[in-house]
This record gives structure tokens, C-alpha cells and sequence, in this order.
């Protein structure tokens, strides 16, 4: 995902700062240097690295933290507010009738975007239509149809005619009755004057609401060139980056964005037609700074919660801090965690959690939670009620009940009680506290105090859900 | 192609040539006033105030510039003793033999705009650092005679460095076909939409231009428009075309063209494969079966100059799944800066074989690491 690294190295020098309250001008260039390392193998046009970097140490020294901010908070927010200020807002994208032009260097993936971008809008209930000028590349009409189809929206194309622009015209008259089009071009790069002058000749003839930029990921320092030529010649008002999928950073989308004065309208990350994100800045940014998205984990949090709690009113998350913790709390727990998502997601935007933590974590870490979780479930549905309040009456014969019952392995049972168990000491720790402690249980979770809860799930190899 | 990275490695010689020179003309002032040797000015010390004294030593007696003068040791000993960083003798003698010596310090802001011209051209981070590393090896401690110029130091130190991480592996591509035992199958990989197919056709035609002659195999059965592409390419170039199915086996694709060559006696299967990311566990997978099952005598990563960083990550990650031989660098024409190509060769170890460098089917070149490193460095030609 774009700017990943910057994230994680960010983080690692952030954290030489914890506990300080002022900064040192070393503390600031030891930053600084490291944000433009980040940017810099991200793919971020030089010179604008320096000035951001510039804008960063200047402002990290002149400004005074404000009273009882941390340095690191300081330092925090002014790299926040310089990058949202960079990426911008998405693109606005109206649910209305409207013409997208799209262009893009060979192979940025305009076709595929194309396609994607019709079914984008025709799940939000308009009628797109693709339109596809390329009579250059052997095969583009065929990809672009083929690709429709999937897509199941309409497709224009002459395989026969030669000139785009006659294309372009006669596809816009034949495809009058769809609310959005969207008009497809060969790949063409900044330095073929004759390909520009056509795009441009297509721009006139369509007369688009907007132009889309399409690049890819791994594009490199030249999509400045590109970037500031297409601007020229047709005027960008977006940019699409593509193949996000793979591992490049996407830096030169930052490029072109900061060039065309635009904003990034869609992200590409696979090879299906649903293979479409419309880009969300400030979530992207928190995450990306180890901040954690709070306002779409609350949001998520809430909406969770809501379901968990129709089904079963007795329940109240609050309850676990009296009285004891049973395996039906546990089931609780697990169950509202899976209606907000995908685990490695929802741990991303806890902050503390998501970032440096993921880092530090093997590749499938979350899956293999994830899949431990579900043995853990469908071997609690194969429990009783009193099994389920009181876990403590599960002798040998009903756990070779509750194998037998559910299929789950005799180990896994076990590991399950196990955890509770653990999970239940933790809890009963912290009863008594206040609501203001909340954040001394995190930390005394972080710290590994009785392994259990969310720091015991996390814990990798050895941890319970591990 | 390149031009990007040709000026800034200009600016470079440039830098390194001010930083060291500049302290010249000052030192001729300040060595008079400062007879013990111990130079105020931070930045070049030893250099600056060993090298005038020397001159004016040689000049006295005409004593050749290696050649130790012995009206000279009185000076030399002060500026030895006086002399308080850390390579004094060293220092002492260059002194004596006429030379200077390059100090880190001069060298500090030169190498980072350096490195900074280096990211500029899209060269990989962790490739840049190793060519700073090559340069700073060789220039630091490095004494220069004084007939020599700073220059033709930066130049020759660039000049190896570059070479090192470009000319891997170099092996003449029109010679392994003529040796090779008749058919030679290429297969061709690489990220999706960065020209192989593309430049399987120009190859085609390169290879008939050369008096071979060529199979396509479209292993690429999963893509839309896959098929019509190549078969579009086959048809005006008129060569024979294999293909199966959308959704069929690429090795198996590939296995037919090379059954048809050896029925109809040509001499090359090309042999395409599907664009995918060296993220997608499965279809790298599938990458390493093709491999297996077609044994090619040439596999060729195709990846495109306008790629970052990025290149280095998928170069490393197809080289691993189906081992390379050489690589294509393609949209050479839409990129003055070229770094990629050096990123490529210097992880994988493989040579470029071939730039492309535009939408007809000639617009193919072969790829020679010397003279593009000669035409970096070569400050006339443009």
C-alpha cells in the first residue's frame, strides 16, 4: 500500500522520542532525514521530498509544541498536517450523469480501470458506459469488451474504424441513454507529440466533466514529466493509481497529484472487476502514522456492538468488569470482533495495536488467529449453557463430548479453556478500577500482564490464539 | 534514455572538482602566513597547505613531481608534525611525491547530491548506496598526482562504479542463439502491462533480421484481449501463431510451439506468459511450473524504464520464481532517466539485453553497459 514503509520507520524513529519534551535540533534532522529516506524509496519526486522535509524541520523547530504535548505528539501532528495538506482530499466524484476521460501512459492499466470504474458506479446505482478509443494496440478492443462483460456494463468500440476521435463521438451518440461515460484511450507517454495532439483533439471532442490520470504503482520519478505534460495538454482532475496489489509504494502518484494540483480518485488493487477502492485521505494518513483510524474504529465498534447487542439483551460489555468473566463473555468478544471486520484490519486501526505492532508480527499471524478464532466458536456452539457460564464443571468426559460434538480437535478445546482461563485472571485483575483506568489495563496488557485479552490474542507464536 | 542521469553525474564531477579546487587558490594565500602547516580552513587542511609548498618545491629546483626534492624535508617535516589529523605520514608523503589527498570531508556534500541525482534517475535506494560506496572507496585516502586532475579521479572512480553494478553477466544474446541447439525457447516474464508481448513481436523481427526464425507461444491464457493481441502481431508480422483457449495451460501453450518448431524446423519459440504481480502467491506458483515443465533455454524478465523503486523488489522476487537469463527494458523512450536498468542489473546479477524504445516493431536495441557508461561520462557527446 502506498507510503507502508514510511509508516513503519516513521514509527521506529518517532519512538527515540518518547518521554522528551522538547526537541533537540538533532532530534528533528534524525526525522527529517528519515521521512526523506521513506519518501524517497516510496518513489516521491525528489525536490518535493526536500520541500516537504524543509516545511517539517522548520516548522518542528519554530512552532512550540503547545502545553503538555509530548515531542513525539508535536512532531506527529505536523507530519499529519503536511502530508494531508500534500494528498489532498479524493477526488470528487458526483453521483450524477457526467464524462470521464481517462489517459495514461501503455500498460498503466487504463483499460482495466476503465472497467472497473463503470462497475464502481453501477453498484452505486447509475448506468455507466465504456467507450474504448485505442485502434493502436493489437487486442485493446477485445481486453476492453471482455472486461465489460465482466464488469456487465455497456461497451462502444470499433474494431474497424482508425480514427479515436470519430470513435469517441460516435460511442458518446450510441451510448446517449447511460447516465456516466467513460472514454478510454491508448497509453501514450509525455514525449510523443503526435499521440498528445490526438489526446488532445479526443479531449475537445469529448468534452469530459473530468480527466482521470492513470499510473502505476511502480511508477518512478518520471511521473512528474507525465504528469505535468498531461496536465498541460488535457487538464487532470484526478489520478487512479493502479496495480497497488503488488509491493511498490504508489510514491509517484504523491508526484503527480502534487503537479496536476489534483487528488487521487481511485485505487487498483487486483486483477477482478471489484478490484476498486475509492481513496479515503485522512484514514489513510492516521494508519499510516501508526495513529490508528479511531473514526472508522468507533464507527465500526458501534455498528458491531448494535448487532451483537439485538441478539442478546442481557449482555453489556460493561459486565466484564464485575462479576466473572465466562466463556460466554469470551464468545461475545469474539463475535462482536468479527462483525467489524477482518481481524488484521480492525487491529490496524487500534492505535498502539495497528502499526508498529503488526509490524513486529509474522505474515499470517492473522490468519492463523483468525482461523483459531472460528475453531474456538464452533467449539463453544457445541457447549451447554452451564458449560458456557460456569467453564469450570468441562471435565475429560465433556470435552470428549465437545470434540465429538463439533469436530474441533481435543488440543484446541483445550487451548480454548485454557485461554478463558487466563483471559478471566486478566480481567479479574483490573475489576475495581475506575473508568479512567482504561489505559493502565492497556498498558498492563502490552506488558504481558497475565497473557490474556487482546495482548495474549496478539502474542504470535506462543500466545493462546497464536 | 539516460540523459537525466548524464547530467546530474556531470554536476557530480563538477562538485567534487569545486570542493577539492576551490581550496587551491586559497592555500597558495595562506600557506606564506601559515609556515608551520597547520591549515585554519577545516574542510581540506592537510591537502590545501601540502600542495603549494610542494609546488613551489618543485618549481625551485625542477625536480620531477614524484620525485622527492631534497631541498624539500625541512618543510615537509613541519608540515608532518604540525600536521594533527589522523593520516600525517600519509600526508607527509604525498607531500613529498607531489600528490593530495582526498579527504571525507570533501567529499560529504559532492556524494549526497550524488546519491540524490542517483534516486532522482530511479536508481534503488539500497543500489545507489552501493555505488557511493564504490565511489567513496575509491576516492577516499586516494592521492592524485598533481598532473592529474580531480576530474579524471571522480571520472575514473564513477566510471568503475557504475560499470560494476551495469556489465554483469554480459554474454553476446546473437551468439547463445547461433550456438544454442535449434529450437531455442525463450519465455518471456515479467509484471502485467509493462510490454512483453510487445516485445516478444519486436524480438521476432530482430531475430528475422538476423536470419532466424520464430514461433510465438501465447502462454498469457488468462488475460482479456490476450489472445487477439498476439495473434494481431502474428499476423502482420506473418509468423506462426500457438494458442489455446482463454483459461488453458500456459506450459502447455508453450510445450505445443516448441513441438511445432521442432516439426517445422524454426529456429526460436517465444514464449509469452500472463502479466502478474510477484505478490500473487498462486501465480507465481504457476510461474515456477512453467519453468519446470518447459525448461527454457532463455528466460527474459521484461520490466519498463519508467519503473521506481519498485523494480528492483519484482526483479528479485521473478528471478527467484523462474530463474532469469538477461533482461528487456521497455518505454525506454518515455524516460530520460533510466536508473531502473541499473537497479535490474545489479540485484539480479543478469545483464539488459535489449531497450525498447517505441511502438514499431524496429524499435528494439541491443544494450551495451560500456558504451552507456562511456556516453554517462563522456562530458561531448550529447
Amino acid at each position: 500500500m502506498v507510503l507502508d514503509d514510511l509508516g513503519s520507520s516513521l514509527r521506529g524513529t518517532l519512538d527515540t522520542l518518547q518521554g522528551k519534551s522538547r526537541l533537540s535540533e538533532d532530534d528533528v534532522e534524525a526525522i527529517v532525514k528519515e521521512i526523506q529516506r521513506s519518501l524517497l524509496s516510496a518513489d516521491v519526486d525528489v525536490s518535493l521530498v526536500m520541500e516537504l522535509s524543509d516545511a517539517i524541520e522548520s516548522r518542528a523547530l519554530e512552532e512550540e509544541p503547545p502545553g503538555g504535548t509530548t515531542a513525539r505528539d508535536h512532531v506527529l501532528k505536523i507530519v499529519y498536517e503536511e502530508l494531508v495538506d500534500l494528498v489532498g482530499d479524493s477526488t470528487e466524484l458526483p453521483l450524477e450523469s457526467q464524462t470521464i476521460l481517462l489517459a495514461g501512459l501503455q500498460g498503466s492499466g487504463k483499460t482495466t480501470s476503465a472497467a472497473k470504474m463503470a462497475w464502481w458506479f453501477s453498484k452505486k446505482g447509475l448506468r455507466p458506459a465504456v467507450i474504448q478509443t485505442d485502434t493502436f494496440r493489437p487486442g485493446a478492443y477485445d481486453q476492453a469488451k471482455q472486461m465489460c462483460e465482466r464488469a456487465e456494463v455497456e461497451f462502444y468500440g470499433d474494431p474497424d474504424a482508425e480514427d479515436p476521435v470519430q470513435i469517441a463521438r460516435d460511442g458518446l451518440e450510441e451510448t446517449a441513454d447511460a447516465d456516466v461515460h467513460i472514454v478510454d484511450t491508448a497509453g501514450r507517454h509525455a514525449l510523443e507529440d503526435d499521440l498528445i495532439a490526438e489526446i488532445e483533439a479526443i479531449e475537445t471532442a469529448v468534452d469530459p466533466d473530468r480527466s482521470l490520470l492513470v499510473l502505476d504503482a511502480a511508477i518512478g520519478q518520471g511521473a512528474k514529466e507525465q504528469a505535468s505534460q498531461f496536465e498541460q495538454s488535457i487538464g487532470i482532475e484526478g489520478v487512479v493509481i493502479t496495480k497497488l496489489d503488488g509491493t511498490a509504494k504508489g510514491g509517484g502518484a504523491l508526484t503527480a497529484v502534487n503537479e496536476t494540483d489534483s487528488s487521487i480518485a481511485f485505487l487498483g488493487t487486483g486483477e477482478t472487476v471489484q478490484d476498486i477502492e475509492r481513496f479515503e485521505p485522512s484514514g489513510f494518513i492516521s494508519r499510516l502514522l501508526g495513529m490508528g483510524d479511531l473514526k472508522q474504529l468507533s464507527e465500526r465498534v458501534e455498528r458491531a456492538m448494535a448487532e451483537t447487542g439485538d441478539d442478546d439483551e442481557d449482555w453489556d460489555p460493561e459486565d466484564l468488569l464485575e462479576g466473572s468473566f465466562t466463556l460466554k463473555d469470551m464468545q461475545k468478544q469474539m463475535e462482536t470482533m468479527n462483525k467489524m471486520g477482518p481481524l488484521d484490519q480492525v487491529m490496524d486501526m487500534i492505535p498502539g495495536m495497528g502499526g508498529g505492532m503488526m509490524d513486529q508480527l509474522p505474515d499470517d499471524a492473522m490468519d492463523v488467529t483468525q482461523n483459531r478464532m472460528r475453531d474456538f466458536e464452533v467449539a463453544m456452539d457445541s457447549m451447554t449453557d452451564e458449560e458456557l457460564e460456569n467453564p469450570r464443571v468441562i471435565g475429560q468426559s465433556r470435552v470428549e463430548r465437545i470434540v465429538r460434538g463439533s469436530g474441533i480437535e481435543e488440543e484446541t478445546v483445550r487451548e480454548l479453556l485454557e485461554q478463558h482461563k487466563m483471559m478471566d485472571q486478566t480481567i479479574s485483575q483490573f475489576q475495581g478500577m475506575g473508568d479512567g483506568d482504561m489505559q493502565r489495563m492497556m498498558k498492563k496488557l502490552e506488558q504481558g500482564g497475565g497473557g490474556g485479552g487482546l495482548g495474549g490474542m496478539m502474542g504470535g507464536g506462543k500466545g493462546p490464539f497464536g | 534514455m539516460f540523459d537525466g542521469l548524464k547530467d546530474k553525474l556531470n554536476d557530480f564531477r563538477k562538485d567534487v572538482e569545486e570542493t577539492t579546487d576551490e581550496q587551491d587558490p586559497d592555500a597558495t594565500d595562506d600557506a606564506p602566513d601559515d609556515a608551520s602547516g597547520t591549515d585554519s580552513d577545516a574542510a581540506d587542511p592537510g591537502a590545501a597547505s601540502a600542495e603549494p609548498a610542494t609546488e613551489s618545491a618543485d618549481r625551485g629546483t625542477g625536480g620531477a613531481p614524484g620525485d622527492p626534492d631534497d631541498d624539500s624535508p625541512a618543510e615537509t617535516d613541519a608540515a608532518a608534525d604540525d600536521g594533527s589529523e589522523p593520516s600525517t605520514l600519509q600526508r607527509a608523503k604525498a607531500f613529498a611525491t607531489g600528490r593530495i589527498i582526498i579527504e571525507e570531508e570533501d567529499l560529504e556534500d559532492p556524494l549526497w547530491n550524488l546519491e540524490m541525482a542517483l534516486l532522482e534517475s530511479d536508481v534503488e535506494m539500497s543500489v545507489a548506496e552501493a555505488i557511493l560506496d564504490t565511489v567513496r572507496e575509491t576516492m577516499l585516502g586516494e592521492t592524485r598526482k598533481q598532473v592529474e586532475t580531480t576530474g579524471e579521479l571522480v571520472e575514473e572512480a564513477l566510471h568503475d562504479a557504475l560499470l560494476d553494478v551495469i556489465a554483469v553477466g554480459q554474454f553476446d544474446f546473437e551468439e547463445r542463439i547461433a550456438n544454442a541447439d535449434k529450437p531455442v525457447t525463450i519465455v518471456f516474464t515479467g509484471v502485467n502491462g509493462v510490454g512483453k508481448t510487445t516485445s516478444i513481436a519486436k524480438l521476432s523481427e530482430w531475430l528475422a533480421d538476423h536470419g532466424y526464425s520464430s514461433v510465438l507461444a501465447n502462454g498469457d491464457t488468462y488475460r482479456a484481449g490476450a489472445n487477439e493481441q498476439i495473434r494481431e502481431h502474428a499476423d502482420r508480422l506473418d509468423r506462426k501463431i500457438i494458442s489455446h483457449e482463454q483459461g488453458g495451460d500456459p506450459a502447455a501453450v508453450i510445450y505445443d510451439g516448441l513441438e511445432y518448431a521442432k516439426a517445422n524446423d524454426v529456429d526460436v519459440v517465444l514464449g509469452d506468459t500472463a502479466g502478474r504481480l510477484h505478490t500473487s502467491d498462486d501465480l507465481m506458483a504457476q510461474l515456477e511450473k512453467i519453468d519446470r515443465v518447459v525448461d527454457p533455454d532463455l528466460t527474459l524478465f521484461v520490466d519498463e524504464a519508467v519503473a521506481g523503486q519498485d523494480a528492483v523488489t519484482r526483479a528479485e522476487q521473478f528471478n527467484e520464481a523462474a530463474a532469469i537469463d538477461g533482461a528487456i527494458l521497455t518505454k525506454a523512450d518515455a524516460d530520460s532517466s533510466g536508473g531502473a536498468a541499473i537497479s535490474i542489473a545489479y540485484v539480479t546479477g543478469k545483464p539488459i539485453l535489449f531497450l525498447g524504445t517505441g511502438q514499431g516493431y524496429d524499435d528494439i536495441e541491443r544494450f551495451d553497459p560500456e558504451r552507456l557508461v562511456d556516453q554517462l561520462l563522456g562530458a561531448d557527446e550529447s
